[in-house]
């Protein structure tokens, strides 16, 4: 249904080395093989009040 | 400012708007030391609205110009402390010129 | 206009007759005693010593011959002044003004477009509405609901930081935050990109704001070493923070003050010459030093009260039964007020003490135009 699933980046929990994944891929750093990867966050743009 | 007087001119109720303590414990005292002043207090009926409501109860003058002579009294006041402290201010700059006041440059007046 | 003072004197004709000393100290002074103060109120009604032939009403001209400041220490921070002869309840008001009234500049509106930080998003918010801005609020225009953001009313900063060294904490503080003279750089992503030829910000500034006078040569900063935020390896912060003018009674950020009290002169009498051994004593017993030991001609000690203004009411002095509340007199000068602003540099403290006496006077001019 879906076309190609794009390639995700995900930041490493341990050593901070940008990861991008497809699915299927072993979640694990190919830096420091840590197992606890986070998606980046969107750029769009969030708009906060600052109280 | 809304003007609630049911009986006379003399005994009345003054609500004003977007008002606090800050300026009605101020006028209160004012108008206190007025000798035409009976009686004076004020009252905030509800901490949630910014409304105040001024009594004042006078002899011979009619309660509106009495508290319109207050705030002109405060008014007078306030230009006079306005005034004796910056003089105060200059005066403590010449006993003590700055050797490097960085507001000084942020006077524009 | 009217002058109460006139009418007040009309009928005494002479000169207003003096309190007896008993009245004319708890009139002027709060007695500090060992379990409670005294005589705490001021005496405000006109007619309050009628009965006395005392007259209590305003007088201008008294008012302007026993009103004094004398200004102690300034900086570009702070600044402590003494004010004399006047009433607590406009010392108050200033006070109140000064911490409540006053406008400044702060930032209220943040555009996050990346922030991998551990710092929350709205936490990073309400940090950076905290940072106080060097800026003359004098300058700019209160942004109401329906206006939209140009440069009177905005100020728009920038912060971007990233930490790039592996192994490496990189620390955020407010010098990173740059000032954008020209307003946002953010693009708006909207529908409508398409028919507009030029992309939308989230300002429309018409002209720089470092064309201005006011700026020019004088970059708008914020307070310096203020930490923002702690990055990590790889962590990212980038956004858009807008500041508009407020006053602190909307939000504490707003306040230009970081903050502005007062205190009644302390003043110390000792009733009776207290000597020898007692002056020891008397010297030891106060944490605040008040008290000085004075050599007499003839080899004896005295007390002496050396730096009354030290006193912090503690009453260690008067708490060792009856005989130590009878020699020493704690008192307040009602009418005497050490007043202390403290800046958070938007404007030097003397500027803020006038610009709150202008909002006092403002405040009565608006009761006086009500009322005719």
């Amino acid at each position: 249904m879906d076309p190609q699933p794009e390639p995700v980046s995900y930041i490493c929990g341990d050593c901070g080395m940008e990861n991008t994944l497809k699915p299927g891929d072993v979640i694990q750093c190919r830096e420091c093989g840590y197992r606890i990867l986070y998606k980046k966050r969107t750029r769009r743009i969030i708009q906060y009040e600052a109280r | 400012m809304e003007c609630a007087s049911f009986r006379d001119q003399w005994n009345a109720t003054f609500i004003l708007a977007e008002e606090d303590h800050t300026l009605a414990n101020a006028l209160r005292f004012t108008l206190n030391q007025d000798p035409q002043v009976i009686f004076c207090g004020y009252s905030i009926p509800h901490p949630s609205d910014a409304q105040v409501n001024v009594r004042v109860q006078t002899t011979e003058k009619v309660a509106r110009d009495v508290l319109k002579d207050a705030g002109q009294h405060l008014m007078l006041r306030c230009q006079h402390i306005r005034g004796t402290f910056d003089k105060a201010v200059d005066n403590f700059r010449t006993k003590n010129p700055p050797d490097d006041h960085p507001s000084q440059n942020m006077d524009s007046d | 206009m009217s002058d109460f003072d006139s009418e007040a004197m009309a009928d005494a004709g002479v000169e207003n007759p003096k309190l007896p000393p008993h009245l004319e100290l708890r009139r002027t002074r709060v007695l500090c005693k060992a379990d409670a103060p005294t005589s705490t109120d001021t005496v405000q009604y006109s007619g309050a010593y009628a009965s006395l032939g005392v007259d209590n009403s305003l007088r201008f001209d008294d008012f302007r011959n026993n009103f004094r400041v004398q200004v102690n220490r300034i900086s570009h921070e702070d600044m402590e002044f003494d004010m004399v002869g006047v009433d607590p309840s406009i010392a108050n008001a200033l006070r109140r003004i000064l911490l409540a009234e006053l406008p400044t500049m702060a930032i209220e509106k943040v555009l996050i477009a990346n922030n991998t930080s551990v710092v929350q998003d709205e936490v990073l918010a309400h940090r950076l509405g905290l940072i106080p801005i060097k800026v003359d609020p004098r300058l700019f225009d209160y942004l109401s609901e329906n206006d939209t953001s140009n440069e009177k009313n905005t100020i728009v900063f920038k912060l971007h930081v990233r930490c790039a060294e592996r192994g490496q904490r990189l620390t955020a503080t407010s010098n990173e935050l740059t000032w954008l003279p020209k307003g946002s750089e953010l693009l708006k992503t909207s529908e409508s990109l398409t028919s507009t030829s030029k992309p939308e910000t989230y300002t429309s500034f018409t002209c720089s704001q470092d064309s201005m006078p006011e700026f020019a040569g004088n970059p708008i900063s914020v307070y310096p070493d203020i930490i923002i935020a702690k990055l990590g390896f790889g962590q990212e912060i980038e956004l858009e923070a807008h500041a508009v003018k407020g006053v602190g009674k909307t939000h504490a950020k707003w306040s230009p003050v970081a903050t502005c009290w007062y205190r009644m002169l302390p003043e110390v009498v000792l009733t009776e010459e207290i000597e020898g051994k007692k002056a020891e004593l008397l010297k030891q017993k106060c944490p605040a030093n008040v008290f000085e030991i004075e050599d007499l001609a003839d080899g004896r000690k005295r007390a002496t009260v050396a730096r009354p203004r030290a006193c912090t009411l503690c009453r260690e002095c008067i708490r060792d039964g009856d005989d130590w509340e009878k020699r020493v007199s704690l008192r307040r000068v009602k009418d005497h007020f050490i007043f202390t602003i403290e800046s958070t540099g938007a404007l030097p403290p003397e500027v803020l003490f006038t610009e709150a006496v202008k909002i006092l006077e403002d405040k009565c001019e608006r009761v006086i135009s009500d009322l005719s």
